[in-house]
């Protein structure tokens, strides 16, 4: 549940900035044939709502109804009570408190004549909200939106670039928190860093940590106190304005795998920045491994936002596309953890 | 996972399949996101922070589908007995494995949130509503589960705690929940719910941070919500930066006063609706009735549990029983026309004769120094 700071900011958000993605997303629309857009919001799926109107539910969900024309419509269950802070978020929706979003959706579709309207991840739709569209608009064909949202989502403006470096500064100042050598506990760690992220103004900040990596690399959320071991990864996910980034740091206290670590970390860094657009990017980061040596590759994840998920896997990514990349490598039989985000081809 | 937490999730298991037999349901769906957690969370003890999740519960044990990479790793290590599967494409997945069992009786829940495209399947694979079964059994506690919801509440006092002393004149609203999540998590609190109200007159609600910054006088408003071994404790107070003025005190009695009268109707037998009228009666004969209605407040209370906020909703037109092992927070809270939003609220256990209140911090109107 959001509890960080949430608010529309013109200068790092202008409204320009929004109307230029809703009319893009309007080209496409006409494209593909579509009469209306309908995108599903909830704070785990928030993330095509918040781009192209700047808001995200904290409690709750909603459907946002884009037309050809007009002001977005956002149908919410929120409670009317909350509608002055929905709109400090979203200044340039329609928005429209009722228990049923789903029936005043279908009833505006209808009223307007739409036939053929694109659901965004139609099959994940909630069935609840589903049968009040269809039960509203009988008559209308629902289909899925296809790649015609995530086409348009690709294209990154200087808006959401410095949005993105915002919330990376957080994440990177939160990691700088940890002093490695009077490090002992998780669940402190964890505090430190979320706090500092948290002060800095994030809106949502999870926090995990592997806190033995030479017993186990898999990283969890700490549930009471719990000693960290010689070597250990923190991994950020920090949220500001709606924007997502990943940051892994791995930690150790013997000088042969902090001289390991600094060099992967370079590395990946290094590998980062030269992605290509177009091709595989976790090709392209495994065939960079050369240049590390010693290491091998244990897995490796490359995401972005080209949907309602803030990250999600991708393969690969257009010019100036955003993406994380997340890797986790043997460096002469120790494990080390890494996650960046980089703008590819820049 | 803590010792507590595990003798818990058995109980849980074990009462699950119990009343899954008695009821007649071979396998239940359960669908579960960071916003809506509970009914996944009751079968599967997992925290869902990121992604979707489903788990199919069957007398032979619980899979847990979760559609991202991370948080499978996570639950594999916080998760015992249950079978995680990394399903980046979920509802094929899933699909697949109900397609499986399409000759047994499956229940899902919540109904409402069962992705479309499973649900159209709901004839072909025998599939029904089991969303009011689950509730049951999220509503009506085992002792082992209300223990859990009073460490929650120890929990919640002791963040209070810290959110007072971090509430300073010139402080950010954002800032005082960072200091507040900082404890938490070094205390193990894995998740919580809090919204914030900060000024006078002006607010009409709680809502997340907007950046908004403490001066003298402000009322400053939070209900915090600890996840404490998956059980989550809510706590709603009331401070002032400075000294309490004559009229913010005197608001504060009567929403004190409505509070202790929800409170005193609490116990086995009555309804929901007893205790919603038994706090706004206070409310009206002050005169401030139009003030509990829904132009003003969400709720007189709600269940509290495996979610911040879950059934029953304590209003004057539900009427769900209230039974013992049941275990609600009773807030009064709502917009005073003198003086501004204001919450207060304790979570109680129902007994069979009344209620035991697991809240600690005293019911005052705090003022600190501004």
């Amino acid at each position: 549940m959001r509890r960080g700071l949430m608010g529309w900011n013109p200068d790092e958000l202008p409204k320009a900035a929004l109307e230029a993605r809703i009319a893009r997303l309007r080209t496409a629309m006409a494209r593909g044939g579509f009469d209306a857009v309908l995108l599903y919001t909830n704070l785990t799926r928030p993330s095509a709502a918040a781009w192209l109107t700047g808001f995200t539910p904290y409690w709750s969900d909603g459907l946002m109804l884009i037309a050809l024309q007009g002001a977005p419509v956002l149908a919410t269950a929120l409670s009317k009570r909350v509608g002055n802070w929905m709109r400090t978020t979203d200044t340039l929706s329609e928005i429209v408190n009722t228990p049923k979003p789903g029936a005043l959706v279908g009833k505006r579709l209808a009223d307007a004549g739409c036939r053929r309207v694109g659901v965004l991840e139609y099959d994940s739709l909630p069935a609840g909200l589903h049968d009040e569209i269809a039960g509203a608009a009988p008559g209308i064909e629902l289909v899925d939106l296809g790649g015609t949202f995530a086409a348009v989502r690709r294209v990154v403006d200087d808006a959401e670039r410095g949005l993105i470096g915002r919330a990376d500064g957080l994440a990177c100042a939160a990691l700088d928190e940890i002093d490695v050598e009077s490090a002992s506990d998780a669940g402190d760690v964890a505090g430190l860093v979320e706090k500092s992220a948290r002060l800095g103004g994030a809106e949502e900040a999870y926090i995990a940590v592997a806190p033995d990596l030479d017993a186990d690399r898999r990283m969890i959320r700490v549930a009471g106190s719990m000693p960290l071991g010689r070597r250990f990864a923190v991994r950020a996910s920090v949220a500001y304005k709606g924007c997502w980034v990943r940051r892994i740091r791995s930690f150790a206290r013997d000088d042969t795998a902090q001289r390991a670590f600094a060099e992967a970390d370079a590395w990946l860094a290094d590998a980062a920045a030269s992605l290509s657009p177009g091709s595989p990017l976790e090709a392209q980061l495994s065939a960079g491994l050369s240049q590390l040596p010693g290491a091998g590759l244990h897995n490796m994840m490359s995401e972005s936002c080209i949907g309602s998920y803030p990250l999600e896997p991708v393969a690969d990514a257009p010019a100036g596309g955003y993406v994380v990349m997340t890797v986790a490598l043997m460096l002469a039989g120790t494990p080390w953890l890494g996650a960046v985000p980089a703008f590819v081809g820049r | 996972m803590t010792e507590g937490d595990v003798s818990v999730f058995g109980d849980r298991s074990a009462r699950l399949l119990r009343e899954m037999a008695g009821e007649g349901i071979d396998v239940l769906l359960l669908y579960g996101n960071a916003w809506q957690n509970d009914y996944l969370r009751y079968a599967t003890d997992f925290g869902i922070l990121e992604g979707q999740g489903l788990a199919v519960v069957r007398e032979d044990g619980v899979t847990l589908f979760l559609d991202s990479a991370l948080e499978a790793a996570r639950a594999e290590r916080e998760c015992t007995g249950v079978e995680i599967v990394h399903a980046p494409d979920l509802l094929d997945r899933v699909d697949k494995a109900l397609s499986r069992l399409s000759n047994r009786r499956i229940g899902t829940a919540p109904a409402r949130l069962i992705p479309r495209k499973l649900a159209a399947r709901a004839r072909d694979l025998n599939m029904s509503d089991r969303t009011g079964f689950l509730d049951r059994l999220l509503m009506g506690k085992l002792a082992s589960e209300v223990d859990a919801v009073r460490r929650a509440c120890k929990v919640a006092d002791e963040g209070y705690e810290v959110f007072m002393k971090a509430a300073r004149r010139g402080r950010a609203d954002y800032e005082l929940i960072a200091e507040t999540e900082a404890f938490f998590r070094s205390r193990g609190v894995d998740d919580n719910f809090q919204i914030i109200g900060v000024g006078g007159p002006e607010v009409r609600g709680m809502a997340p941070p907007g950046g908004r910054r403490l001066k003298p006088g402000d009322m400053v408003t939070t209900e915090l919500t600890p996840c404490v071994d998956g059980y989550y404790a809510q706590i709603c107070r009331t401070l002032v930066v400075g000294e309490p003025s004559t009229e913010q005190r005197q608001a504060f009695a009567l929403y004190r006063e409505a509070m202790e009268a929800g409170i005193a109707a609490v116990r086995d037998g009555v309804t929901a609706a007893d205790i919603a009228r038994a706090e706004n009666e206070v409310f009206r004969r002050a005169g401030l009735g139009d003030y509990v209605t829904d132009e003003y407040t969400r709720v007189r209370g709600h269940g509290v549990g495996l979610f911040a906020d879950t059934k029953p909703h304590i209003l004057e037109d539900v009427t769900t029983r209230i039974d013992e092992g049941m275990t609600l927070i009773v807030h009064p809270n709502t917009y005073h026309p003198v003086v501004g939003y204001l919450v207060l609220g304790d979570v109680v256990a129902v007994t069979k004769d009344g209620c035991e209140v697991f809240t600690g911090t005293p019911r005052e109107l705090f003022g600190v120094p501004g």
